[in-house]
């Protein structure tokens, strides 16, 4: 069985990503930086380089782009907040939004713990994402972060995917399929 | 709002105690979005890696940042179990957890992609917090399942009473009210 690629290159780094059928007429290059240690610390060096020195707090949706917000968070010194897809019990006031998964068509919960609100109300903030594709992940994150008093000043991701973007501060930009 | 302190190296932090059950309380330890904690159990842990390790195994969400800054320490590749099935999975390997808590099962899912990764290999588990083992044993199984020999269980911090074969770093206290 032969498996198709697509090749990429991320901060000077290669990758050979798998090609995955993610619904009946699209396919996808699948980019996990889950468990790639190197791609993760390269794509956070570059992008603490463009990252606009207005940036007081980085956001980042669980859960792959988690090491990402961390690495940049260790470069940069700003701190990061993880919103999580679940409610934890023990938040303390956690502040909520639904947004529609394109992958899975199902809605996805985005959830602040109310103790983290601090380092967003009144900042000027940077969301982190491994792959902004439709942006739906993007407005939900945008919306709690201004219900909560947050300015979005910037958002930072490694790929880009489908339509180009102007919003966002990218390494690089990944196509759709069409599957076999 | 109750705290207690928890150390690990030079690195303090006064977490907030929370009722998990009527009575119970127990010091509340998030190390995501934590750098500095990050980096000193990362740092402490990659002294207990065995030296025939050769990849660290991990399950999302919170052990995923101490994983890897170990990774970035000790040069060794790090893999994630996931929680929920993607739908990208092919051939995931699907492993119950049985929690001793709240007798709720959840399930773990690991892309075969990933499970090739670990055929063969020695593996140390990381976590952040360990209690009841559940988790753990878990985890262990998917490593097997995977093909991979379990050389370490390494955790930044132990919780309760329970003697596991862990190697952990601190340990934090179950709180009893009378």
């Amino acid at each position: 069985m032969t498996v198709k690629t697509y090749a990429v290159e991320v901060a000077g780094v290669r990758r050979e990503l798998p090609v995955v059928q993610v619904g009946p007429d699209v396919a996808v290059a699948l980019f996990n930086m889950l468990g790639d240690t190197e791609v993760v610390e390269e794509a956070a060096a570059a992008l603490a380089k463009r990252m606009p020195a207005e940036i007081e707090t980085l956001v980042t949706p669980e859960v792959k782009a988690v090491p990402l917000a961390h690495a940049l968070s260790r470069l940069t010194g700003k701190p990061y907040v993880v919103a999580r897809k679940t409610e934890k019990p023990y938040m303390i006031n956690p502040v909520s939004r639904t947004v529609i998964s394109i992958t899975t068509g199902k809605p996805q919960l985005l959830v602040l713990d109310g103790t983290d609100v601090p380092l967003i109300k009144g900042k000027k903030v940077a969301i982190v994402d491994d792959v902004v594709s439709t942006g739906s992940t993007l407005k939900g994150l945008s919306d709690l972060i201004t219900d909560v008093g947050g300015q979005v000043a910037a958002v930072l991701a490694v790929f880009t995917e489908g339509s180009p973007r102007e919003d966002v501060i990218a390494l690089g930009h990944l196509p759709l399929f069409k599957p076999d | 709002m109750e705290t207690y302190p928890i150390t690990i190296g030079k690195i303090t932090r006064h977490v907030p105690v929370v009722e998990t059950l009527p009575g119970v309380h127990i010091p509340l330890v998030e190390i995501m979005g934590d750098v500095e904690l990050v980096q000193a159990a990362a740092e402490g842990l990659v002294k207990h890696l065995p030296p025939e390790t050769d990849a660290l195994l991990t399950l999302e969400t919170s052990p995923i940042v101490l994983a890897h800054t170990m990774s970035a320490l000790c040069g060794k590749p790090y893999v994630v179990v996931r929680r929920k099935r993607r739908p990208y999975m092919q051939d995931p390997i699907i492993q119950e957890v049985e929690s001793l808590t709240l007798g709720v099962t959840e399930t773990l899912w690991l892309d075969s992609r990933m499970a090739e990764k670990l055929m063969g290999q020695n593996v140390a588990l990381v976590f952040d917090v360990v209690s009841s083992g559940g988790t753990m044993n878990a985890l262990e199984k998917v490593a097997k399942k995977a093909g991979a020999t379990v050389v370490a269980r390494l955790a930044a911090f132990h919780q309760g009473n329970s003697k596991l074969p862990i190697t952990f770093l601190s340990e934090i206290p179950i709180l009893q009210t009378a």
